[in-house]
């Protein structure tokens, strides 16, 4: 969790001088700063920094829509990644004290909006698609040396989305979706007959295959996609399924290193609620609470990590973002509201931009 | 107090219209007057192309093999109407890939259809064991291959029996998908009845608003998956060279027809539903703006005569074809964002699938 002295500590102290009096003074009012991808009023794209208060302390503009965000407060830069299958990614730095750089995807790859740093900040790491192959791979950068692409690494699987650092710093957890795209045809799923989606767990280091969980076979059209991880060192995941949509399958799971994976027995009128889709997963501050969305069926479901039950169902027109707040999670819309739940204690508000799938605390 | 907020945050996203009656009378138009007549007319014509073929493998001929080309057509087409209206029956039981598996990178489809005519593979001769084989073998793909393909002047004699009862198959397999797709959309309590009155109780339409999201939505999708998947891939793009066999039924020459097929039961959707004329007045104008850049469409359409491999080679067709991308990307934006947001609906800004 990277909070606001250790925030304002990575920025650099030109980080609120920088900043307008109105945005300075937000910085300073939060304990807690938040980051995701927007849509803007006038339809534009770009990504915003929130104040614990869910002022605006700062933004900046994209090219074309963007998806997940990750910051390293040791290289004192963030990133977002384009949303699949989006060819670019910015840098900026929080501070503003330099212009965002854009990245972009190397020839036959593309990005699949998700990336981590190294946790020395050295290092960007994204998942990417080698689509000729219908492969997918981590993408390694050198943050010291320009973002120069150095490396990549297999993921061992079709489509991977979401990528993590576990807790240990030296291996990632991947979720292979399963799902085949090509940029020649846009956003069409390929391959929803043979989809084989797993989890896998990669050492960072070299790229070894450290272990690949799969659900049972006839689940293999339910789509592993986001990831958090829980303070027990689970790996709790959200799925999206693509079979006959009358079928209502389990869609919240967990997977431990010591290669467990598990699905989670939601009561039916949730599972129908969720409409098949989680659009996004994060875990309390205290790691015992696990929140997934489904924008597609308007709804929040806080679940007792140790209990593996739900404690707590919201709705939210289109929510989809969460983050852990102090306490309980921060829940966002493809509407513009942002709201607590789960003994987040705030008020609802409405913004004049559009929240994407995610919302990072930083 | 704040679920109280939140109650009020939904509320007030909704469009003044979502207390009116409005939205029944357009759903009832959407799936009564538009959708359940396209399944039935896809019924119609699968069954006339079972047989078609039927009469072609019992007396092969080149008059048989011209009404069965022609059935194709006809069926290929009705699919083409409908295959944007992805929920219900459609998506269930694989259906939409074993209608037709496209687009098909890798050529598997091409490969398998070439194996079990080279092999004479039996079990590809009956429609239940047809069923058990990939996808990409059992629905019109597979089937314009066998009437168009390498070797398929040999249907109009006694030497094409093989490949004509494994067309027999598909087509059977083709016909009684069809059905399942009409008595799914005529069921009592199935999906139409879900779409034109929801209720909270139903896991699938809760409310009318989120049945018109589903109506823009097939429409926005629809069109976007024209553009992606059955224009882009084949023309010119930059430095990119045209791959006129990147097009879909390039073998029987309906690749524009099949496009025209998908606009226009898009663009039937939005006309005879009124959905677009459901808005404000200060939105009005969007109605005839969505209509105007559906007979541009129309008319870019109209201008590719040519076999496409001829097409993205000469300059005026091939102008043709971007303007068409131009359009449905317009069209893309007009449904999905601006008669959304004139309708006070959300088609999932965060709600895109896959992501």
């Amino acid at each position: 969790m990277w909070q606001r002295r250790a925030f304002l500590k990575a920025a650099g102290v030109g980080f609120a001088a920088s900043l307008l009096p109105r945005q300075a003074v937000a910085l300073e009012r939060s304990e807690l700063v938040f980051a995701s991808s927007v849509q803007t009023a006038t339809g534009g794209y770009g990504a915003v920094l929130l104040g614990e208060r869910g002022d605006l302390i700062a933004s900046i503009d994209l090219p074309d829509r963007g998806h997940d965000i990750t910051i390293s407060p040791q290289a004192g830069r963030g990133v977002v990644f384009a949303r699949q299958p989006g060819t670019f990614a910015v840098v900026f730095d929080p501070a503003g004290r330099e212009a965002p750089v854009t990245l972009t995807s190397v020839e036959g790859r593309h990005f699949f909006g998700h990336g981590v740093f190294s946790p020395d900040g050295s290092l960007l790491y994204a998942t990417e698609s080698d689509f000729e192959a219908a492969q997918g791979v981590i993408g390694v950068y050198d943050v010291t040396n320009g973002y120069r692409r150095i490396s990549e690494f297999l993921t061992h699987g079709t489509g991977p989305h979401e990528m993590l650092l576990m807790p240990d710093g030296i291996t990632f957890v991947v979720a292979n979706g399963g799902i085949e795209t090509h940029p020649d045809f846009g956003r069409a799923e390929l391959n929803l007959e043979t989809m084989d989606p797993s989890v896998v767990f990669i050492d960072r280091r070299d790229g070894r295959l450290i272990g690949q969980l799969r659900l049972d076979a006839g689940l293999h059209q339910l789509s592993i996609r986001h990831m958090a991880v829980d303070a027990r060192g689970r790996v709790w995941f959200g799925c999206q399924y693509k079979g006959t949509p009358t079928d209502s399958p389990q869609l919240v799971g967990y997977a431990t290193m010591d290669g467990e994976i598990s699905l989670v027995e939601l009561p039916p009128g949730t599972l129908a609620d969720l409409r098949n889709y989680v659009g996004s997963v994060a875990v309390s501050a205290d790691g015992k609470t696990v929140a997934v969305s489904s924008p597609e069926g308007d709804l929040l479901v806080a679940i007792d990590a140790e209990g593996k039950r739900p404690v707590l169902v919201e709705t939210l027109r289109n929510g989809c973002g969460l983050a852990a707040d102090g306490i309980g999670f921060v829940a966002t819309s493809g509407e513009g509201a942002m709201i607590g739940i789960a003994g987040a204690e705030r008020e609802v508000q409405k913004f004049d931009f559009l929240f994407d799938n995610h919302m990072l605390r930083v | 107090m704040r679920k109280l907020l939140a109650l009020l945050l939904m509320v007030l996203a909704q469009p003044a219209w979502a207390q009116s009656p409005t939205p029944g009378t357009v759903l009832d138009a959407a799936v009564n007057q538009v959708i359940r007549p396209a399944m039935a007319e896809f019924k119609r014509s699968a069954s006339g192309l079972e047989s078609a073929m039927g009469g072609l493998c019992v007396l092969p001929s080149v008059d048989t093999l011209a009404v069965a080309h022609r059935q194709f057509e006809q069926a290929a087409l009705a699919y083409g109407g409908i295959e944007f209206i992805r929920i219900g029956p459609l998506m269930e039981e694989n259906r939409v890939d074993r209608l037709l598996f496209f687009p098909d990178r890798k050529g598997i489809g091409l490969r398998q259809v070439q194996a079990i005519l080279a092999e004479k593979d039996a079990t590809a001769s009956s429609v239940t064991s047809l069923r058990e084989k990939s996808v990409a073998a059992q629905g019109f793909g597979a089937l314009e291959f066998v009437l168009y393909g390498t070797g398929a002047e040999e249907l109009s004699t006694v030497e094409g029996q093989f490949r004509c009862r494994y067309g027999q198959a598909i087509a059977a397999n083709v016909s009684s998908i069809a059905d399942e797709l009409a008595m799914g959309w005529y069921r009592y309590d199935g999906v139409a009845a879900h779409l034109t009155r929801p209720d909270p109780s139903y896991a699938d339409y809760r409310t009318p608003i989120e049945a018109l999201e589903q109506i823009v939505g097939l429409v926005s999708h629809g069109i976007e998956g024209t553009r992606d998947a059955r224009i882009k891939p084949f023309i010119a793009n930059g430095d990119a060279a045209a791959k006129p066999k990147q097009a879909l039924f390039w073998r029987s020459g309906l690749t524009m027809a099949m496009i025209e097929a998908n606009v226009e039961g898009m663009r039937r959707l939005i006309e005879v539903s009124g959905i677009a004329r459901e808005v404000e007045e200060k939105d009005k104008a969007l109605d005839n703006s969505i209509a105007f850049e559906f007979s541009n469409a129309q008319r870019a359409i109209d201008l590719v005569t040519l076999p496409v491999e001829q097409a993205v080679a000469d300059e005026k067709q091939a102008h043709a074809l971007d303007y068409l991308v131009l359009v449905t990307g317009s069209l893309q934006n007009q449904i999905g964002e601006q008669l959304s947001a004139a309708l006070g609906l959300s088609v999932g800004f965060s709600s895109l699938d896959g992501d």
